[in-house]
């Protein structure tokens, strides 16, 4: 049923939403940012991505609302191009090349048909804010190659620039200096911060800043901390400037409100300030924002703000702050410890989220569930700390059990260990602990792993820990008189040589183990817990191990460092095959015999999918990513699909996703782009009609009476004939063709005025360049004076009935007919 | 998929609240409760997406709605050759809700923009609006109302297509047939109309009430030898006020059956009803059928042709809360809705109030008749305001969580007897076969202490209490003896009490160690005395290792810090003890006991060393004890002595016996053998 494309890999959502500031649309129903090579456009409302704006062929860096028209966004990107886009119906208008990389967009109410945008000059380190003239032409893409220079020297974030008092002048930051550009004298003013010479006070150069939008006064946030807020900056000498100071660390962003009544400041305290009259003593805190603050922006409208956090989400925030929406993505902020994992209950990807917390996300809603806080302990977010970290998580007994390990380590030797156990209570709907461990080992724990298999009586988990143990942890009944009650204890401690243990696995029966430890492979019965066989191929240490599923289930594979994958078989315990590949991830497929195993080489990471009774894999894409690929997993489907051709079958019933080194979370698919695209043109468009208020009611109805009325008489006193308007291809063109996307009204009004003018000679032909709409003004003429005429037709019209029908009227009816014909029909010809 | 909707006046309304999973992968469930708010949740997580009041709200209080047919959306575009990755994938978006009211206006709500998208008023119904459904393929929708009428809208245009009268009283409900090209109406009677005409093609008469839902449940009839015209053959389901039978009914070709073709019975009036189609003739149509009581009915049957009896349900499924304590007695949670997930095995059950329901995913892998789910739902995941922002959840963290630290029993494997191939060797050692086993003789001992209390002038004596209280395992007893702090007098109270006691005074003394670290400061001083006093008796138990397993285990893990000075410490301890004692002893002798069997050991130093040189053959083993047998005539003092040292031993063999069950031998146990008698 799905046309076989090639195998794609493509992006699967929890793309980074807080690269650059959030963008509102005017009336604050939307906020914008961008995404990689997109821009998502969402909901306040509903926290929903409502379109995607896909066109830019590299990231996008700058996003600003259209001054002159609030309908429209600029965008900007790497790819050398402005491009303006209609977002509520997500759809492209133009494209303006300009072909070298821009850096951030800035537009200017006042600055007519340019736009402001930073741009990288021969050093890579040296960076001019430019504008860039917008030519006027009708076509989809046009050439800007209108460049002039406003700014040398600054620094690349947009953070970095605003534009003050109405564009009168624009301020830009760079390490211990602040210069201002006065577009009128065109000149620029230069402010060092005076602790910039002597070296000890080296901690307050600028990190960002912001205009008050009505007076002259700029603010500047710095690493210490501090918010100058600077003024009289017209004249090079007599200056000044006041600070405030409440963070302390480095000021991320700074904003005012639209008013400028207020600034709003924030860093990585993750507290919104709000500072009232620009005086240090009016402060309103929004605190426990979770995690750093990385931009801020303030809607148009003014009743709402945003906060983009580090945390890749964005906070929509009212005016009186209150959070009032949260969008938030795949949670990137720090190292993904866990791995990726499945939640058998709800399908989710589960793996590291905020700090302490395991994230559950949903992939096929590509959001995020809801955060599960283990450590449970106050995150302080301040440099240099060491926290607490989710190391391990494993999910077993699908799903009715959950085990995690943290760790934190401030030196060598003071390592804090915990293991806890957590059970699902289906009555209560939520997890809850049930057996917490201190130090469970004596070092780091490398692996964690549920037996899984069905039949299993009793829940048993191995960790396996550098220490050189590994442990078997089982559920016990720890009833007593007072409750009843199980409990997780340790039953088994195995070692081998007191070499560390590295991985380990359980077989798909459950009925034997498998740990490794550093080179070597030792096979473990589960019932007595014996050791039944080693296996050792000297080729390094063992970085995977897993069992074969299904009818493959008597081999076991394990990749080494060294880059040798090998394939024992357990009942002749000898190798059965080996190959020379450097696995970075492996992983087993739930509902097949199939194994994916991606390597990583100098050109990139491969794909590889094969069966471990034979060494050929079924399937090998190339260079799928040109990053490192970190984790991955298959994702059992809800609805199998049905690929025929050999190659694609290893996805009919999982889906694998992996995760590169930047944390994209990346997948395979098999639909082309085109085939993707299409729908947006089919999907269900239903118009808005809304009778916007109440009033419309009443005087909406009572003035298209009155305008019915007008007309008709109108039309019964002088008996000139408008053109129908519905007639005239200029004027239906002008009403139906969404406002924003027409061209200037003046350049619009000479052709609608002509459209309008009635020629003397109406009849000749020549003077009417377009025959269509005479004909169809001569029609107009014709039925207005042949009464009798249009009204026969009217009537056949209005009924649904044949001609046949009407041949067969009775007198009755008749009558009715003739009733009809006394009645004014007029009026409908000007509808 | 709404079940109907419903004034609540009206006594031939269907009871229950409307609301509707929405289309493909049931992401969100959207209830218009009584109040006339729609709330909108999501399933997954159970958390309130978000909640409209329509202007109208009060007059024209919701009767229905209909989830509008998932549009796609291209999410991500293709990616370019530069960036590598691209761009995914649709994911079907599912937008549009369409809600009927009691007026006769229907309204289109965006769920992903939270607005009124438009209205669809003029020329359309002046009555309540029963049932609303959208077309799975143009985006045409029907409604139908109590004004008689049957209306095509245009969403496009939002104007009215067509409007007919469908029935001489209201129509109260609405299915289009899975190709899409006729409509099933129900009123008075079933029709089934030829969209593309507005002709009656069938009629199917039954249901005494108005028919509060209609649904196909086949994709092909069951016959694939006909040709099939899209309708013939097809079955459909209907369900109606007050009854507790939902009927079956097949599209025929020709007018000859107007009945039912089989019918399922519920317990009480069917509230919402969910089914997954059948696609082929071997699959069996699964329906659930939430009725008024609260109970879910899941039925599985292949639907092939006629059946008189109707067919109960195959399972059953009831919530509960737990009724916790004696007095609070379970109590039903009522079940609001259920839909079945995508992939037909699990079941999405809406239960508790309907204005904060819980929504979870029931896996249905039971053959059960009867599945009763205990859920409490007052402290379930509630969707305060807070999480809804934060979107973190706390799992429960009480104090009926068992803790594991190192030393306690649990977290490090229990050293349990050594395995049976050992036996071998302990036989060759001849210690069993020689012995009365140790419980024997405890029991005898036991028998002895009891005539000895009797004999006791002073009962409140610390030995007497001690053995007293370990016997009865009396708490209050222990701890008047144990709570001392008087370093003579435990020494004392050690000396005198009854050998039988030693190991009962060790474990308890074990439990306290792992209490509160306060306790334990006194409590090693008893541990101290015990060890030092009775090292000699617990050198002679063969199943020491076992029995004080914990034990070692603990100290080992408090004492890993300072492992070597703890060594050294321990060591000179003992020597310096022993030879006080030795001192000690020599004016005040121990109070006699008097064993049940008195086995003497005796050795002279020579032949310790021996026993050194010997430990690997078996067969010298023997000789000694022979030797050991004959030398009787050694005096007390001298014999505790070197059976102190001997234990050592001793135990280092008794450990290599337990180890052997770690395979590899590496018994980290044996270096610090002494940590044990400290």
């Amino acid at each position: 049923m799905v046309e076989e494309e090639s195998l794609r890999v493509v992006r699967c959502g929890g793309s980074e939403l807080n690269f650059r500031r959030a963008v509102f649309s005017a009336d604050s129903k939307y906020v914008f940012c961008v995404s990689g090579d997109f821009i998502k456009v969402y909901s306040t409302a509903t926290e929903e991505c409502v379109h995607i704006l896909q066109g830019h062929r590299n990231l996008v860096t700058g996003i600003q609302l259209n001054p002159k028209n609030h309908l429209q966004l600029y965008s900007c990107s790497f790819d050398g191009t402005i491009k303006l886009w209609d977002y509520t119906d997500g759809i492209l208008i133009k494209t303006f090349i300009v072909g070298c990389k821009l850096h951030a967009l800035f537009t200017l109410a006042c600055a007519e048909d340019s736009v402001f945008v930073i741009i990288n000059k021969e050093k890579p380190d040296v960076f001019q804010l430019v504008s860039v003239k917008l030519p006027k032409s009708s076509s989809q893409e046009i050439e800007a190659k209108e460049l002039s220079f406003v700014l040398d020297y600054i620094n690349q974030s947009p953070k970095c620039i605003a534009f003050g008092n109405e564009g009168e002048y624009v301020a830009a930051v760079r390490d211990f200096y602040l210069s201002v550009y006065f577009f009128k004298k065109k000149t620029t003013s230069r402010f060092t911060l005076s602790s910039s010479r002597n070296k000890k006070h080296a901690k307050n150069n600028f990190t960002c800043v912001a205009c008050h939008p009505k007076e002259d006064c700029i603010a500047t946030g710095h690493r210490d901390g501090k918010i100058r807020l600077w003024r009289n900056f017209d004249d090079e000498k007599k200056y000044t400037y006041t600070c405030l100071h409440w963070h302390h660390d480095l000021v991320m962003d700074l904003a005012f409100s639209v008013t400028g009544s207020s600034l709003l400041s924030g860093g990585r305290e993750s507290v919104l300030v709000e500072w009232r009259e620009a005086a240090e003593k009016n402060k309103e805190f929004l605190p426990r924002l979770g995690a750093t603050i990385e931009h801020i922006s303030v809607s148009p409208a003014g009743d709402l703000f945003c906060t983009s956090h580090s945390d890749n989400k964005m906070i929509i925030i009212h005016r009186n702050l209150e959070a009032s929406a949260v969008i938030q993505g795949l949670v990137k902020d720090r190292n993904i410890f866990t791995g990726l994992m499945i939640d058998p209950r709800t399908k989710a990807l589960v793996l590291n989220g905020k700090p302490g917390h395991l994230q559950f996300y949903s992939l096929q809603s590509d959001k995020q569930l809801y955060n599960l806080d283990i450590i449970q302990q106050e995150y302080i977010n301040d440099y240099g700390l060491i926290q607490i970290e989710l190391t391990k998580a494993a999910f077993g007994c699908y799903g009715n059990w959950l085990a995690t390990v943290e760790q934190r380590q401030e030196k060598e030797t003071e390592l804090e260990l915990q293991m806890k156990l957590w059970t699902y209570n289906k009555k209560t709907q939520g997890f809850v602990l049930n057996t917490k461990v201190n130090m469970p080992h004596e070092d780091h724990i490398t692996a964690l792993c549920f037996c899984n298999a069905e039949k299993s009586e009793n829940p048993t988990l191995v960790t396996t820990s550098k220490d050189g143990h590994f442990k078997v942890w089982i559920l016990t009944d720890d009833s007593d008189i007072y409750k009843k009650a199980v409990g997780w204890t340790c039953d088994f401690v195995g070692s081998y040589h007191k070499y560390q243990a590295t991985n380990c696995c359980f077989s798909e029966d459950g009925s034997l183990l498998a740990v490794s430890f550093e080179e070597i492979v030792t096979i473990w019965d589960s019932e007595t817990w014996e050791l039944k066989c080693t296996f050792c191929q000297r080729a390094g240490k063992i970085r995977h191990l897993c069992f074969g599923r299904l009818t493959c289930s008597k081999y076991l594979l394990g990749a080494t460092e060294n880059g040798i994958l090998c394939c024992w078989n357990l009942l002749s315990c000898a190798l059965e095959w080996s190959a020379k590949l450097n696995v970075r991830v492996m992983e087993p497929d739930p509902n097949s015999e199939n194994i994916a195993a991606i390597s990583q080489s100098s050109m990139g990471s491969d794909l590889f999918v094969f069966r471990p009774s034979e060494p050929r894999p079924l399937y090998i894409q190339k260079n799928i990513s040109r990053e490192e690929v970190q984790w991955g997993v298959f994702v059992p489907r809800d609805v199998p699909e049905s690929f025929t051709s050999e190659a694609y079958q290893w996805l009919n019933r999982s889906q694998f996703y992996f995760l590169t080194k930047s944390q994209s979370l990346l997948t395979f698919s098999t639909q082309s782009p085109e085939e993707k695209l299409t729908p947006t043109s089919k999907q269900l468009l239903a118009e808005e009609t809304l009778p916007t208020t109440p009033f419309y009611f009443i005087l909406g109805k009572h003035r298209q009476q009155q305008q019915d009325d007008k007309l008709n008489e109108a039309l019964k006193n002088e008996l000139v004939q408008l053109p129908l308007t519905e007639n005239i291809p200029a004027i239906s063109e002008l009403l139906h063709t969404p406002a924003h996307v027409l061209p200037s009204a003046s350049f619009l009004c000479s052709m609608f005025v002509n459209s309008l003018l009635l020629s003397k000679e109406t009849k000749s032909a020549e003077e009417i360049p377009d025959d269509v709409s005479m004909e169809e003004e001569k029609e107009s003429i014709d039925s207005d004076e042949e009464n009798n005429f249009t009204e026969e037709v009217q009537d056949t019209n209005n009924t649904d009935l044949g001609k046949d029908i009407i041949h067969q009227l009775s007198k009755s009816e008749e009558k009715e007919l003739r009733k009809f014909r006394k009645v004014d029909y007029s009026w409908i010809t000007a509808l | 998929m709404a079940a109907g909707g419903g004034g609540v006046a009206d006594p031939f309304s269907p009871a229950g609240v409307p609301c509707a999973f929405s289309p493909q992968s049931q992401a969100y469930f959207a209830l218009a409760s009584t109040d006339g708010h729609l709330r909108v949740w999501e399933t997954a997580s159970n958390r309130l997406h978000q909640e409209y009041v329509p202007s109208a709200h009060l007059s024209g209080t919701c009767t229905c709605l209909a989830w509008a047919p998932a549009r796609l959306q291209a999410k991500e575009g293709p990616q370019r050759k530069k960036r590598k990755s691209e761009a995914i994938g649709t994911s079907n978006q599912v937008d549009l809700l369409a809600l009927g009211t009691a007026v006769g206006s229907i309204l289109l709500y965006s769920t992903v923009k939270g607005e009124l998208h438009s209205k669809l008023i003029s020329g359309g119904h002046d009555n309540k609006v029963n049932c609303i459904q959208w077309h799975q393929d143009n985006g045409c929708l029907y409604s139908c109302s109590d004004d008689k009428h049957i209306v095509e809208w245009n969403t496009q245009m939002c104007k009215v297509k067509c409007k007919w009268k469908g029935d001489n009283s209201s129509v109260s409900s609405l299915c289009i047939s899975p190709d899409g090209k006729m409509l099933l109406s129900a009123g008075r009677t079933i029709k089934l109309w030829v969209l593309e005409t507005k002709e009656v093609y069938r009629h199917f008469t039954g249901h005494a009430t108005p028919v509060s839902s209609l649904m196909f449940t086949t994709l092909r009839p069951p016959n694939e030898s006909q040709p099939f015209d899209g309708i013939t053959g097809l079955y459909f389901l209907s369900g109606a006020v007050h009854d507790r039978l939902l009927n079956v009914w097949q599209v025929r070709s020709e007018n000859k059956e107007k009945n039912a073709v089989m019918s399922f019975t519920v317990t009480d009036e069917p509230v919402y009803i969910n089914l997954t189609l059948s696609e082929n003739k071997e699959e069996p149509v699964k329906l659930a059928v939430v009725c008024r009581d609260g109970q879910v009915h899941l039925f599985e049957h292949i639907l092939n042709g006629y059946c008189k009896k109707p067919l109960t349900s195959n399972c059953t499924i009831q919530i509960a809360t737990p009724g916790k304590g004696k007095k609070s007695t379970p109590k039903p949670v009522p079940i609001l809705a259920a839909g079945f997930c995508s992939d037909k095995m699990s079941l999405l059950l809406v239960y508790g109030n309907w204005f904060q329901p819980t929504i979870e995913r029931v896996a249905l892998n039971s053959k059960e008749p009867h599945m009763c789910l205990v859920r409490d739902i007052s402290i379930c995941w509630a969707p305060k305001v807070e999480t809804a922002i934060t979107k973190v959840r706390t799992p429960v963290m009480n104090s009926e969580a068992k803790v594991l630290v190192p030393g306690i029993p649990g977290h490090h494997a229990a050293i349990k007897p050594a395995p049976p191939q050992t036996e071998e060797i302990e036989s060759k050692r001849k210690l069993g076969e020689k012995e009365v086993s140790i419980e024997e003789r405890l029991g005898a001992l036991d028998i002895d202490a009891k005539k000895e209390k009797d004999t006791l002038p002073q009962t409140n004596s610390f030995p007497v209490l001690l053995t007293q209280g370990l016997e009865s395992n009396d708490f209050e007893m222990l701890n008047k003896v144990l709570q001392t702090r008087n370093l003579n007098l435990i020494k004392r109270t050690v000396l005198r009490m009854p050998l039988h006691a030693v190991i009962p005074l060790l474990q308890e003394l074990t439990k306290r160690l792992q209490g509160h670290p306060n306790s334990a400061v006194i409590m090693v001083q008893w541990l101290k005395c015990v060890l030092t006093i009775h090292a000699s008796y617990l050198s002679t138990l063969p199943d020491l290792v076992p029995q004080l397993g914990t034990l070692y285990q603990l100290m080992e893990s408090r004492v890993k810090t300072f492992q070597k000075l703890s060594h050294l410490h321990g060591k000179l301890i003992l020597l310096i003890t022993q030879v006080t004692a030795s001192e000690k002893t020599k004016g005040s002798t121990c109070p006699a006991q008097k064993a049940k069997l008195v086995y003497e050991e005796e050795s002279s130093e020579e032949e310790s060393d021996d026993e050194i040189a010997d430990k690997d053959s078996d067969d010298n083993w023997d000789e000694d004890e022979e030797e050991k047998g004959g030398e009787k005539d050694e005096d007390v003092d001298e014999e505790e002595e070197e059976d102190a040292e001997e234990k050592d031993e001793e135990n280092g063999e008794d450990r290599d016996v337990a180890s052997e069950k770690e395979l590899n031998g590496d018994s980290d146990l044996d270096p610090e053998n002494e940590s044990e008698e400290e």
